[in-house]
């Protein structure tokens, strides 16, 4: 299993994470790496009857519908980065996009 | 030409669930509060958080499968919607993908073009809503609002079933009027409680295959739903008439120019990465959770308008009339049960007291028993019909019985023979040309002489038993 | 201890003994903001409760009032969390005292405590070595006696791992024992807050007081909290199975030493010893290192500079602004698991990891409760394939590191509890044995490991 520098670039854009040219090299042969080590559970015979297993409860619990916010010690005016007029702000979307509302 | 194409539309419509607090935490869902003062851990998307959901959110969505006849599947799954967006704090979505609530449901509305029509309804799923992002609140910045992120909201996806934009439109209404029925969503548009997006593509008459098609959104009041279609539609035609190929993209519909154009975006966002949420054990419903639900299901307004009709004696039209609102049909029954006429009774109802209720955001101001009671008035030869719109204006502004308030008015009509007499004979003294004219056999004037005598009573003559007066002392 | 005077006594000395150990870079919290805390905490403590005036260091991905919250990362440098998470809500209420944040691998990625964004923590042993991870620094304050238990957090081992490698007791409740409301998501459906203790007491005491339900973890299993058993007698009774795939021909001859050990002792405490078998532990690491990086993946997104943590470098676009944030504020092993999970979720590829690991993951589940049916009490197994190891010897070899969780990540991807207790020295260094029991059977599991613990001649070579 090879990533390819193109496939890295694109995984990392789906992630918005920055990688510079520099790393580019070594993240993809240690992905490369990676991927081909947990692809070995393909080794063992496809397994269609198999029902995904996950821990915890058989059923979600429902919570009853009513106003009881979960406690917040202090508002996001003391945590937010930017924040004005009981907005959190954030720099515009880039020119090649659209807002969706 | 256009009329050898045919549209092809499907609609995935969003609706807001009336609950009073979020989806996956306890923060009020109400519309409207301060920016960022409903948010919460959960709904901050804060290190740590985690969701659990809402009951009552999970019942409406349940009945609404079950009213737009869904098969509700007694195990789904949420799972995560993974994008990054300013608005969405957790940089996903709770969503249902693989495994969700409902499929398989239909929905008949009246096309405008093919009478009774079906929409397939596809699937049913809950999700939870984003915050509000304001673009042009400060330069340069966007401002971002999480009250609203976590509202409950179901997702209804259609067939590519409609082929025009006005049944798309149609549909709209008739999925409104059942959602409003139910009580499962205030269904406003213009405050983003139901929010619509539409595929529409174009094919030539016969063909079977499915065009390319393009996503429409936007689209955010009733008046621009089949305005942004049409739009749309329109111009994927002519790119095809001009031997233009369409790209399947999502299109903006603009109302302030009544166009649409492409939504700029990077590819690689639809890249959404569905994977069953860990942080939500199956959702699972038991028979009896879904069976509750199916008996708190009110009657919806298809089985009610063919009720009407068959036990009332309404015409269809009459019948959806008085069906369209929940409160509207429940209140004219109500008059009927009281004691009124069906036909007058729908009569009265279509005409004075939905004006009132048009004019006046109070509702229905007359009570069905008062109403009831003024229609027998007007049966009984207590009153005329002109003068029980009076009365039924005046119990709808000041309150009151009928009967009190038209002798107060003294609207009460006069049906004592002697008052009557009084005014026939003045009647006939100051018209005695008109007296011979009729001895001549012109008998058509006894309809002017009635309306004299009605005049003269300033109203409050009884017109039948004017009728017969008139007729005794103009005999010969 | 039911007297204020006491607790504050507890507190100070607390302080001075994390003050003592400074040089293991274990505690992240400033010693002048934790001596504050540590004071204001014992004179408000409750001293009815069960812990109370006990000093209890908190892994820094467990949200706390007290002190920053930065799950070891720069990405969330000085941020303080605006709640509790529902562990240290309970730890308070017991009269315990939240005696600091403890350094570890960024978000819980690593085995080392190399992968903190404040340096590594040194091993209380031997200051070339690591002390394990991710939960190193909860380890190394406990091995030094500055506490004496600590919070840890497990995905795949990142408390027993340490716990074996600094010579402490290590519980990983099972999945839904804890609230795991407040702990820093990595695998959600993998993670769980565990202890890290001197003692089997003392980490069962403190994982008793944390256990229960929680309205508010969906994940967590509507239960009473954990009761404590008593040390028993003997073994008498018990059935453990020496699973042999956890035994490898080239595992380390001291490590097999160490372990054949210890089930000479559960056999000469009563219990009856069986050879079993658990065939699918070979695909356990890469099922692992399929489901953790997935979840993490979408549970990391949250981090883009917008609502909470630093911002870097100011842009005018908000996409520069979640690139940049996320490139720069996560460290090389946290950008690697998030590009790995993202590339196993996305389009064409999700088959073909994700779904087959949700089966691989199923066929794990499946081999434990097999031997369970067959009336196997529980299972005995090393804890880690090796002592501590040198810094830096695996931190370019991302699949080596992730081998150091061979026998430790099945506990997780089956839910199950699992405990690391010392049973010896190795040149020196500690190293743990495991017992994995059932499902919410954790009062066996800690009956055997008290039987154990009290038999083992932990301090010695092997």
């Amino acid at each position: 299993m090879s990533v390819t520098h193109d496939e890295v670039r694109r995984i990392a854009r789906l992630a918005e994470l920055d990688v510079s040219d520099e790393v580019l090299p070594l993240l993809g042969e240690q992905m490369s790496r990676i991927l081909e080590y947990v692809a070995q559970i393909n080794a063992v015979p496809a397994s269609e009857g198999v029902k995904p297993f996950v821990p915890g409860p058989d059923a979600v619990r429902f919570r009853a519908d009513e106003v009881k916010p979960w406690p917040l010690a202090f508002g996001p005016a003391e945590f937010a980065p930017a924040f004005r007029d009981g907005f959190f702000l954030v720099p515009k979307l880039g020119q090649f996009e659209d807002a969706d509302t | 030409m256009a009329g050898a194409w045919e549209t092809v539309i499907g609609l995935e419509t969003h609706v807001q669930l009336r609950t009073v607090s979020k989806m996956f935490c306890g923060c009020s869902a109400a519309f409207g509060a301060p920016p960022n003062t409903n948010v919460c851990p959960v709904c901050l998307g804060l290190p740590g958080a985690l969701p659990v959901p809402n009951e009552h959110a999970l019942q409406l969505a349940v009945r609404a499968a079950l009213g737009l006849g869904c098969t509700v599947h007694p195990r789904s799954v949420f799972a995560r919607k993974n994008y990054f967006y300013p608005d969405l704090p957790k940089g996903y979505q709770i969503s249902q993908f693989e495994q969700p609530l409902a499929t398989a449901g239909s929905l008949s509305y009246l096309s405008p073009d093919r009478g009774i029509a079906t929409a397939t309804i596809q699937r049913l799923h809950v999700e939870e809503d984003a915050g509000k992002s304001l673009h042009d609140r400060f330069p340069k910045q966007t401002a971002i609002d999480l009250n609203r992120c976590g509202v409950p909201l179901i997702e209804i996806v259609t067939g590519p079933d409609f082929r025009s934009p006005h049944e798309a439109r149609t549909y709209l209404l008739t999925l409104k009027q059942v959602l409003e029925y139910a009580a499962i969503s205030d269904c406003d548009m213009e405050k983003g409680s139901l929010r619509v997006d539409a595929n529409v593509s174009v094919r030539r008459v016969g063909e079977t295959m499915l065009g390319t098609k393009t996503e429409v959104k936007n689209i955010n009041s009733f008046a621009y739903v089949e305005k942004a279609l049409t739009v749309e539609r329109d111009r994927q035609i002519a790119v095809l008439e001009g031997g233009g190929t369409l790209a399947p993209q999502t299109m903006l519909y603009d109302s302030k120019t009544n166009g649409v154009r492409p939504q700029r975006s990077k590819e690689e966002s639809h890249d959404y990465r569905y994977f069953p949420d860990p942080d939500l054990p199956p959702l699972v419903l038991t028979e009896q959770f879904i069976a509750e639900q199916q008996t708190l299901l009110p009657e919806l307004p298809a089985k009610k308008r063919e009720r009407f009709v068959e036990k009332y004696a309404l015409s269809v039209t009459d019948a959806a009339v008085l069906t369209a609102d929940r409160n509207v049909a429940d209140y004219y029954e109500a008059v009927v049960h009281a004691g009124a006429d069906a036909k007058t009774a729908a009569n009265w109802v279509m005409t004075e007291v939905l004006a009132d209720a048009k004019d006046h955001a109070d509702g229905l101001r007359v009570a069905a028993g008062a109403l009831a009671n003024l229609i027998g008035l007007v049966r009984g030869g207590t009153l005329s019909h002109q003068a029980a719109k009076r009365v039924f204006a005046e119990v709808a502004e000041r309150g009151g019985e009928p009967r009190n308030v038209a002798e107060a008015l003294g609207l009460v009509q006069v049906a004592d023979t002697g008052v009557l007499s009084g005014w026939v004979s003045d009647v006939l003294g100051a018209h005695t040309s008109e007296v011979m004219r009729y001895k001549q056999g012109e008998t058509k004037l006894l309809q002017f002489f009635v309306g004299q005598v009605m005049k003269a009573s300033r109203g409050k003559a009884d017109p039948k038993l004017a009728q017969r007066v008139l007729e005794e002392k103009l005999a010969p | 201890m039911s007297d204020p005077s006491e607790a504050l006594a507890s507190a100070k000395a607390a302080a001075d003994r994390i003050v003592n150990v400074k040089r293991l870079n274990a505690c992240l919290t400033p010693i002048k903001e934790l001596r504050k805390s540590l004071a204001a905490q014992a004179s408000t403590a409750h001293p009815s409760g069960v812990l109370y005036g006990m000093p209890v260091a908190v892994k820094d991905n467990i949200c706390t009032l007290e002190f920053t919250t930065s799950c070891g990362s720069k990405i969330l440098e000085g941020y303080r969390s605006p709640y509790d998470a529902t562990a240290a809500a309970k730890l308070k209420a017991a009269g315990a005292l939240i005696a600091g944040k403890t350094n570890c691998d960024e978000f819980g990625m690593g085995s080392s405590t190399e992968h903190s964004a404040y340096g590594r923590t040194l091993h209380p042993f031997d200051k070339t070595r690591v002390p394990g991870g991710s939960s190193g620094g909860s380890a190394a304050l406990v091995a030094a006696g500055a506490v004496p238990a600590a919070l840890g957090s497990e995905t795949g081992g990142s408390v027993r791992q340490p716990a074996s490698l600094c010579g402490v007791v290590g519980i990983k409740p099972t999945y839904g024992r804890v609230s795991r409301y407040g702990l820093v998501a990595f695998g959600s459906s993998l993670d769980q807050i565990g202890v890290l203790g001197r003692s089997v007491h003392d980490a069962a005491r403190v994982l008793s007081v944390i256990s229960g339900r929680d309205p508010k973890d969906s994940t967590c299993e509507d239960r009473d909290s954990l009761r404590l058993p008593n040390v028993p007698e003997s073994l008498q009774g018990f059935v453990i199975g020496v699973p042999k795939e956890y035994f490898p021909q080239d595992l380390d001859a001291a490590v097999r030493r160490a372990c054949d050990r210890a089930i000479r002792l559960l056999r000469e405490l009563g219990a009856a010893v069986r050879e079993v078998s658990l065939p699918h532990t070979a695909y356990a690491v890469a099922t692992y290192y399929i489901i953790a990086p997935a979840e993490a993946s979408s549970n990391l997104a949250r981090y883009d500079g917008a609502r909470y943590g630093p911002r870097f470098n100011g842009s005018e676009d908000v996409r520069a602004l979640y690139r940049t944030t996320r490139g720069d504020g996560f460290g090389p092993e946290v950008r690697r698991r998030v590009l790995v999970g993202t590339y196993v979720l996305s389009s064409g590829y999700y088959d073909a990891y994700y779904r087959k690991a949700q089966q691989m993951r199923a066929l794990i589940a499946q081999d434990f409760r097999n031997v369970f049916d067959r009336g196997v009490d529980l299972l005995f197994t090393p804890t880690t394939p090796t002592p501590a190891f040198k810094a830096g010897e695996k931190l370019n070899d991302p699949v080596a590191m992730y081998l150091s969780d061979i026998f430790t990540v099945t506990a997780n991807i089956a839910g199950l509890p699992a405990i690391s207790v010392p049973i010896g020295r190795i040149k020196g260094l500690p190293i743990g044995g495991q017992l994995i029991g059932q499902a919410f059977l954790e009062d066996e599991m800690l009956e055997a490991a008290y039987a154990l613990e009290r038999a083992v001649p932990a301090a010695e070579e092997a």
